[in-house]
């Protein structure tokens, strides 16, 4: 009986490694599931620990609701909203740099390769293909942005010059995940977008926050400062900003693929 | 996520053996690697950081079901097979080869079991070994070397080659 040499050795290994009955199953609902139930009590690597992030986590939502930025005005299952005293300023007018802040121009299709999370694009006529895409951020929290500069009907947004901004990006909106600031002349409506739970916001610009994937607790400004609907399929927030009816966005948003 | 999937659930499947096993043990070390982000030294590799809670969530599931020495890994009959291409007697020894180094493989420690994955299953550089497997870097030699030492001691009764 004879020994395998190395290279025979390396090559069956090799060989085990394609064949190998690996699970194939999608475990992203179940650690989702698990990962909105929060951290379990056998997670904590230092149990003496909970009652410290316990409290920091209760000094947060005080400064929050004290904060002169915002007061809490409504709470749903998966969303905090709250109103600003003052909307904030209008954002700058565009500039050639503006384009740069939505990060690296790629193509759709190189953007659903390397983009997190499911990467769609509204199939609606009334947008048609967008005229340019960009990611941006780290490699693992990458987000994608569809412009839409000029489309009949949809009025061009005077802060980045487009008819239409689509981001996606990993997130939630579901509770603890998802919070916002609205302008005291925006309003907010839950609404359902092709069977997923979303939020419709008109009126004047605002800002919101959001938590990432990794539970990061984010502020941003909505870049058109228009109407904007909000939805989220399977860990992937979706974001129309555009001037347009809440029938015309829910309409666009049931077309992406 | 979806980016890591595979790779966790295939370590996790090494060490356990066992599907049902793997999914869970994958499932929890996503879990605890998401809560665990504010951790994560930024910069790093994410890969073999997320495998080292990964591969630990899996040997303590095991460990907590009491397991015998051995692991049922199996292979796939849908897999893709390169044996078309090869006569139908160097095909049979290919197969009766990888037969005889899965049943030592079957047989080896975990630790052996999981070095020699991440070198020849999945292709994780020396430096992804050895964070994955939380030692440094010329560890990594000496323990795969280790490794497959004593692979070819278990799969020594078993092997023949031509000539």
């Amino acid at each position: 009986m004879a020994e395998l040499d190395d290279r025979e050795l390396e090559r069956t290994l090799g060989e085990l490694g394609e064949r190998l009955a690996y699970p194939r199953a999608d475990l992203w609902p179940a650690v989702r599931q698990r990962i909105l139930r929060g951290p379990s009590r056998r997670l904590w690597a230092w149990p003496r620990l909970a009652p410290v992030a316990v409290t920091l986590g209760v000094i947060l939502l005080v400064v929050l609701a004290l904060s002169p930025a915002g007061i809490r005005i409504f709470s749903l299952p998966g969303v905090q909203i709250f109103q600003s005293k003052a909307t904030p300023s209008p954002a700058p007018k565009p500039t050639a740099s503006a384009a740069l802040t939505f990060g690296i121009p790629t193509t759709l299709d190189q953007a659903r390769r390397e983009g997190s999370g499911v990467i769609l694009a509204p199939t609606d006529p009334a947008l048609g293909a967008p005229d340019e895409v960009y990611i941006d951020g780290a490699s693992t929290l990458k987000r994608v942005t569809l412009v839409y500069r000029s489309r009949p009907g949809i009025p061009v947004s005077a802060t980045v010059g487009a008819s239409a901004l689509v981001t996606e990006f990993l997130g939630t909106v579901d509770q603890n995940v998802m919070g916002k600031v609205v302008g005291p002349d925006t309003t907010l409506e839950q609404v359902t977008v092709d069977g997923a739970q979303g939020f419709w916001l008109a009126g004047a610009p605002h800002q919101f926050f959001y938590r990432d994937a990794y539970g990061n607790f984010i502020q941003e400004t909505l870049r058109l400062a228009e109407n904007t609907l909000i939805w989220e399929r399977n860990g992937t927030i979706y974001r129309l900003e555009a001037q347009v009816s809440k029938v015309d966005a829910l309409r666009i948003a049931a077309t992406f693929r | 996520m979806r980016r890591y999937q595979a790779v966790a659930t295939r370590t996790a499947y090494v060490i356990t053996g066992a599907t049902a096993d793997a999914e869970e043990a994958a499932q929890d070390g996503f879990t605890k690697a998401y809560f665990a982000l504010d951790r994560f030294r930024a910069g790093a590799p994410f890969r073999p950081w997320l495998l080292r809670i990964v591969a630990n969530e899996a040997k303590n599931r095991r460990k907590a079901a009491g397991r015998r020495p051995t692991v049922d890994l199996s292979v796939a009959e849908d897999r893709p097979s390169g044996d078309t291409a090869l006569s139908p007697e160097a095909a049979a020894l290919a197969s009766e080869r990888r037969e005889s180094v899965l049943t030592a493989l079957r047989q080896l420690r975990e630790e052996d079991r999981l070095v020699i994955a991440y070198r020849y299953f999945f292709e994780l550089s020396e430096a992804e070994m050895a964070d994955a497997l939380g030692v440094a870097k010329g560890t990594v030699k000496s323990r795969l070397s280790r490794a497959i030492a004593r692979l070819r001691q278990l799969a020594a009764g078993e092997v023949r080659l031509d000539g």
